[in-house]
Protein backbone atom coordinates (compact mmCIF):
# COMPACT_ATOMS: atom_id res chain seq x y z
CA UNK A 1 0.00 0.00 0.00
CA UNK A 2 1.18 3.51 -0.55
CA UNK A 3 1.59 5.46 2.21
CA UNK A 4 1.11 8.34 0.46
CA UNK A 5 -2.18 7.94 -0.95
CA UNK A 6 -3.59 4.64 0.54
CA UNK A 7 -4.29 3.25 -3.25
CA UNK A 8 -3.32 -0.14 -3.84
CA UNK A 9 -3.79 -1.09 -0.02
CA UNK A 10 -5.70 -4.44 -1.94
CA UNK A 11 -6.00 -3.24 -5.40
CA UNK A 12 -9.12 -5.08 -4.93
CA UNK A 13 -7.47 -7.95 -5.23
CA UNK A 14 -7.91 -11.71 -3.53
CA UNK A 15 -4.77 -14.29 -2.30
CA UNK A 16 -5.48 -17.85 -2.55
CA UNK A 17 -3.63 -20.68 -2.13
CA UNK A 18 -3.50 -24.10 -3.96
CA UNK A 19 -1.74 -26.99 -2.96
CA UNK A 20 -1.37 -28.60 -6.53
CA UNK A 21 -0.80 -32.23 -6.90
CA UNK A 22 2.03 -33.39 -9.87
CA UNK A 23 4.26 -30.67 -10.51
CA UNK A 24 7.56 -30.81 -12.09
CA UNK A 25 10.60 -27.99 -12.46
CA UNK A 26 9.10 -27.49 -16.09
CA UNK A 27 5.21 -27.40 -15.68
CA UNK A 28 5.66 -25.43 -12.54
CA UNK A 29 7.49 -22.87 -14.63
CA UNK A 30 5.23 -22.95 -17.30
CA UNK A 31 2.11 -22.50 -14.59
CA UNK A 32 3.80 -19.49 -13.68
CA UNK A 33 3.92 -17.86 -16.87
CA UNK A 34 0.27 -19.06 -17.88
CA UNK A 35 -1.33 -17.69 -14.67
CA UNK A 36 0.20 -14.15 -14.81
CA UNK A 37 -0.67 -13.55 -18.00
CA UNK A 38 -3.92 -13.82 -17.11
CA UNK A 39 -5.86 -10.22 -17.02
CA UNK A 40 -5.81 -8.97 -13.32
CA UNK A 41 -3.15 -11.37 -11.89
CA UNK A 42 -0.41 -9.61 -10.08
CA UNK A 43 1.72 -12.30 -8.17
CA UNK A 44 2.07 -15.88 -8.42
CA UNK A 45 4.52 -17.63 -6.13
CA UNK A 46 5.14 -21.96 -6.07
CA UNK A 47 7.03 -23.99 -4.94
CA UNK A 48 6.91 -26.99 -6.71
CA UNK A 49 7.84 -29.34 -4.29
CA UNK A 50 5.21 -29.16 -1.83
CA UNK A 51 2.73 -27.95 -4.44
CA UNK A 52 1.97 -24.68 -2.78
CA UNK A 53 0.79 -22.14 -5.05
CA UNK A 54 -0.12 -18.38 -4.33
CA UNK A 55 -1.97 -16.58 -6.70
CA UNK A 56 -2.95 -12.96 -6.03
CA UNK A 57 -5.73 -12.05 -8.93
CA UNK A 58 -8.83 -9.67 -9.06
CA UNK A 59 -12.01 -11.38 -9.09
CA UNK A 60 -13.41 -8.40 -11.04
CA UNK A 61 -10.95 -9.66 -14.04
CA UNK A 62 -10.36 -13.54 -14.46
CA UNK A 63 -12.56 -15.84 -12.87
CA UNK A 64 -11.73 -18.50 -10.19
CA UNK A 65 -12.43 -21.24 -13.18
CA UNK A 66 -9.75 -19.47 -15.57
CA UNK A 67 -7.17 -19.96 -13.21
CA UNK A 68 -8.21 -23.84 -12.39
CA UNK A 69 -8.37 -24.21 -16.19
CA UNK A 70 -4.34 -23.38 -15.91
CA UNK A 71 -3.76 -26.24 -13.86
CA UNK A 72 -6.40 -28.55 -15.74
CA UNK A 73 -5.04 -28.20 -18.98
CA UNK A 74 -2.12 -29.75 -17.90
CA UNK A 75 -3.02 -32.73 -15.76
CA UNK A 76 -2.64 -30.99 -12.26
CA UNK A 77 -5.15 -31.45 -9.36
CA UNK A 78 -5.21 -28.26 -7.40
CA UNK A 79 -7.38 -27.64 -4.27
CA UNK A 80 -7.92 -24.48 -2.25
CA UNK B 1 -20.99 3.26 18.90
CA UNK B 2 -18.71 4.05 16.02
CA UNK B 3 -19.12 3.46 12.20
CA UNK B 4 -16.34 2.72 9.74
CA UNK B 5 -16.89 4.52 5.81
CA UNK B 6 -14.88 3.75 3.53
CA UNK B 7 -13.88 7.27 2.01
CA UNK B 8 -11.27 5.03 -0.47
CA UNK B 9 -14.03 3.47 -2.51
CA UNK B 10 -16.17 6.36 -3.09
CA UNK B 11 -12.94 8.65 -4.38
CA UNK B 12 -12.19 5.75 -6.64
CA UNK B 13 -15.80 5.38 -7.84
CA UNK B 14 -15.93 9.17 -8.39
CA UNK B 15 -12.39 8.99 -10.30
CA UNK B 16 -13.38 6.50 -12.49
CA UNK B 17 -17.03 8.94 -12.92
CA UNK B 18 -14.43 11.36 -14.40
CA UNK B 19 -12.56 9.45 -16.43
CA UNK B 20 -14.92 8.25 -18.31
CA UNK B 21 -16.60 11.44 -18.65
CA UNK B 22 -13.21 12.55 -19.82
CA UNK B 23 -12.19 9.73 -22.44
CA UNK B 24 -16.07 10.01 -23.71
CA UNK B 25 -14.97 14.29 -24.12
CA UNK B 26 -11.07 12.83 -26.07
CA UNK B 27 -13.34 10.36 -28.08
CA UNK B 28 -16.22 13.27 -29.23
CA UNK B 29 -12.60 15.80 -29.99
CA UNK B 30 -11.04 12.80 -31.63
CA UNK B 31 -7.87 13.69 -29.63
CA UNK B 32 -5.45 10.59 -28.84
CA UNK B 33 -4.58 10.55 -24.97
CA UNK B 34 -1.77 8.98 -23.36
CA UNK B 35 -0.74 8.84 -19.91
CA UNK B 36 3.49 8.51 -19.72
CA UNK B 37 4.40 6.87 -16.80
CA UNK B 38 7.47 5.47 -15.22
CA UNK B 39 10.23 6.24 -12.00
CA UNK B 40 11.47 9.41 -11.36
CA UNK B 41 14.50 9.76 -13.68
CA UNK B 42 13.65 7.28 -16.08
CA UNK B 43 13.52 9.32 -19.26
CA UNK B 44 9.77 10.42 -19.61
CA UNK B 45 10.41 14.23 -20.20
CA UNK B 46 13.80 13.17 -22.41
CA UNK B 47 11.40 10.90 -24.67
CA UNK B 48 8.57 13.65 -24.98
CA UNK B 49 11.43 15.81 -25.86
CA UNK B 50 12.31 13.82 -28.63
CA UNK B 51 8.92 12.85 -29.59
CA UNK B 52 8.06 16.60 -30.13
CA UNK B 53 11.34 17.05 -32.17
CA UNK B 54 10.08 14.14 -33.91
CA UNK B 55 6.04 15.06 -33.97
CA UNK B 56 5.54 18.52 -33.67
CA UNK B 57 5.73 19.39 -37.43
CA UNK B 58 2.86 17.40 -38.42
CA UNK B 59 0.77 16.82 -35.22
CA UNK B 60 -0.80 18.97 -32.58
CA UNK B 61 0.24 17.96 -29.62
CA UNK B 62 0.09 19.12 -25.91
CA UNK B 63 1.43 18.20 -22.71
CA UNK B 64 0.36 17.66 -18.86
CA UNK B 65 2.84 17.87 -16.70
CA UNK B 66 2.30 15.99 -13.39
CA UNK B 67 5.24 16.85 -10.48
CA UNK B 68 5.13 17.51 -6.72
CA UNK B 69 6.20 20.68 -6.33
CA UNK B 70 8.59 22.38 -9.67
CA UNK B 71 7.72 23.12 -13.27
CA UNK B 72 11.18 21.93 -14.23
CA UNK B 73 9.75 19.32 -16.58
CA UNK B 74 7.27 21.70 -18.14
CA UNK B 75 10.03 24.28 -18.27
CA UNK B 76 11.66 21.79 -20.71
CA UNK B 77 8.46 21.30 -22.96
CA UNK B 78 7.95 24.82 -23.36
CA UNK B 79 11.29 24.94 -25.24
CA UNK B 80 9.66 23.54 -27.68
CA UNK B 81 6.77 25.62 -28.52
CA UNK B 82 4.19 22.83 -27.42
CA UNK B 83 1.47 23.79 -25.13
CA UNK B 84 1.85 22.74 -21.94
CA UNK B 85 -0.34 22.70 -18.39
CA UNK B 86 1.68 21.79 -15.11
CA UNK B 87 -0.58 20.45 -12.28
CA UNK B 88 1.80 20.60 -9.18
CA UNK B 89 0.65 17.76 -6.57
CA UNK B 90 1.78 19.56 -3.95
CA UNK B 91 3.20 16.21 -2.98
CA UNK B 92 1.00 14.13 -4.01
CA UNK B 93 2.49 10.93 -5.41
CA UNK B 94 -0.21 10.37 -8.72
CA UNK B 95 -1.93 12.62 -11.03
CA UNK B 96 -6.09 11.66 -10.84
CA UNK B 97 -9.42 12.38 -13.56
CA UNK B 98 -9.89 15.63 -11.35
CA UNK B 99 -6.73 17.21 -11.66
CA UNK B 100 -6.92 16.48 -15.64
CA UNK B 101 -10.34 17.99 -16.36
CA UNK B 102 -9.42 21.12 -14.18
CA UNK B 103 -6.10 21.11 -16.57
CA UNK B 104 -7.46 20.75 -20.05
CA UNK B 105 -9.97 24.16 -18.98
CA UNK B 106 -6.32 25.28 -20.41
CA UNK B 107 -6.14 23.40 -23.51
CA UNK B 108 -8.24 24.14 -26.49
CA UNK B 109 -8.80 19.84 -27.56
CA UNK B 110 -10.42 21.60 -30.77
CA UNK B 111 -6.88 22.09 -32.03
CA UNK B 112 -4.75 18.79 -30.51
CA UNK B 113 -4.45 16.03 -32.18
CA UNK B 114 -2.54 14.23 -29.54
CA UNK B 115 -2.40 15.02 -25.40
CA UNK B 116 0.40 13.48 -23.73
CA UNK B 117 -0.06 13.32 -19.83
CA UNK B 118 3.42 12.81 -17.84
CA UNK B 119 2.39 11.03 -14.86
CA UNK B 120 3.76 11.92 -11.56
CA UNK B 121 7.15 9.88 -11.26
CA UNK B 122 6.23 6.48 -9.65
CA UNK B 123 5.84 2.97 -10.47
CA UNK B 124 2.87 2.28 -7.89
CA UNK B 125 0.44 5.17 -7.59
CA UNK B 126 -0.26 6.48 -10.86
CA UNK B 127 -1.38 2.59 -12.54
CA UNK B 128 -4.02 2.88 -9.85
CA UNK B 129 -5.61 5.71 -11.47
CA UNK B 130 -7.81 6.00 -14.56
CA UNK B 131 -7.43 9.47 -16.14
CA UNK B 132 -9.23 9.15 -18.79
CA UNK B 133 -6.70 8.24 -20.96
CA UNK B 134 -7.02 5.91 -24.23
CA UNK B 135 -3.66 4.13 -23.59
CA UNK B 136 -0.40 3.91 -21.58
CA UNK B 137 3.09 4.13 -22.24
CA UNK B 138 6.11 2.77 -19.45
CA UNK B 139 9.42 3.66 -19.47
CA UNK B 140 11.74 1.83 -17.30
CA UNK B 141 15.42 2.68 -17.49
CA UNK B 142 18.08 -0.15 -17.41
CA UNK B 143 20.03 1.62 -14.63
CA UNK B 144 16.69 0.61 -12.02
CA UNK B 145 16.95 -2.95 -12.24
CA UNK B 146 15.83 -5.63 -14.60
CA UNK B 147 13.55 -6.94 -11.35
CA UNK B 148 10.79 -4.04 -11.54
CA UNK B 149 8.28 -5.68 -14.26
CA UNK B 150 7.06 -8.39 -11.12
CA UNK B 151 7.91 -5.92 -8.61
CA UNK B 152 5.69 -3.35 -9.95
CA UNK B 153 3.69 -5.47 -11.70
CA UNK B 154 0.14 -3.36 -11.96
CA UNK B 155 2.27 -0.69 -13.95
CA UNK B 156 3.50 -3.13 -17.15
CA UNK B 157 0.02 -5.46 -17.23
CA UNK B 158 -1.83 -2.43 -17.84
CA UNK B 159 0.66 -0.66 -20.37
CA UNK B 160 0.03 -0.85 -24.28
CA UNK B 161 3.46 -0.07 -24.86
CA UNK B 162 7.11 -0.09 -22.86
CA UNK B 163 10.32 1.56 -23.81
CA UNK B 164 13.44 -0.06 -21.58
CA UNK B 165 15.67 3.28 -21.70
CA UNK B 166 19.14 3.87 -21.82
CA UNK B 167 20.18 1.37 -23.52
CA UNK B 168 23.31 3.04 -24.29
CA UNK B 169 24.64 2.75 -21.01
CA UNK B 170 23.44 -1.50 -21.46
CA UNK B 171 27.01 -2.70 -21.41
CA UNK B 172 27.93 -0.68 -17.69
CA UNK B 173 24.98 -2.02 -16.14
CA UNK B 174 23.93 -5.72 -14.67
CA UNK B 175 20.62 -5.81 -16.40
CA UNK B 176 18.97 -8.65 -18.57
CA UNK B 177 17.15 -7.25 -21.30
CA UNK B 178 16.06 -10.78 -23.01
CA UNK B 179 14.57 -11.29 -18.90
CA UNK B 180 13.68 -7.82 -18.40
CA UNK B 181 11.37 -8.21 -21.82
CA UNK B 182 10.10 -11.85 -20.95
CA UNK B 183 8.67 -11.11 -17.54
CA UNK B 184 7.28 -7.75 -19.58
CA UNK B 185 4.91 -9.72 -21.33
CA UNK B 186 4.46 -12.63 -19.04
CA UNK B 187 2.88 -9.96 -17.53
CA UNK B 188 1.10 -8.82 -20.34
CA UNK B 189 1.22 -10.96 -23.30
CA UNK B 190 -0.08 -8.09 -25.85
CA UNK B 191 2.14 -5.15 -24.85
CA UNK B 192 4.94 -3.85 -27.48
CA UNK B 193 8.46 -3.64 -25.62
CA UNK B 194 10.72 -1.42 -27.20
CA UNK B 195 15.05 -0.80 -26.01
CA UNK B 196 15.40 2.64 -27.17
CA UNK B 197 18.49 5.30 -25.85
CA UNK B 198 16.19 8.43 -25.07
CA UNK B 199 19.10 10.94 -24.87
CA UNK B 200 20.66 9.50 -28.08
CA UNK B 201 17.27 8.97 -29.91
CA UNK B 202 18.28 5.70 -30.98
CA UNK B 203 15.28 3.33 -31.24
CA UNK B 204 12.62 5.83 -31.38
CA UNK B 205 11.45 5.09 -34.69
CA UNK B 206 8.34 2.19 -33.72
CA UNK B 207 7.37 4.21 -30.73
CA UNK B 208 6.93 7.55 -33.24
CA UNK B 209 4.91 5.28 -35.81
CA UNK B 210 2.86 3.57 -32.93
CA UNK B 211 2.14 7.49 -31.90
CA UNK B 212 1.16 7.99 -35.28
CA UNK B 213 -1.02 5.19 -35.98
CA UNK B 214 -2.74 5.42 -32.49
CA UNK B 215 -3.34 9.54 -33.77
CA UNK B 216 -4.81 7.88 -36.72
CA UNK B 217 -7.09 5.74 -35.07
CA UNK B 218 -8.96 7.80 -32.92
CA UNK B 219 -9.97 10.73 -36.12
Amino acid sequence: MCKECGCGETNGNNRLQFIVDGYTDDNAKEVEKALLGLPGVLYVHIHPHEGETTVDYSPKLTKLSAIMKVFDDRGLTANL
Amino acid sequence: MAVTIDVKADILGKNDAVAEELRNLFKEKHVFVLDLMGSPGCGKTTLLEKTMQALKDDINMAVIEGDLFTSKDADRIDRYGVPVVQINTAGGCHLDAPMIKKAIENIDLDKLDLLVIENVGNLVCPAEFDIGEQKRAVVLSITEGDDKPMKYPLMFKLASIVLLNKTDILKFCNFNLDGATEDIKTLNPGVEVLPVSCSLGDGLKPWLDWLREMVRSVK
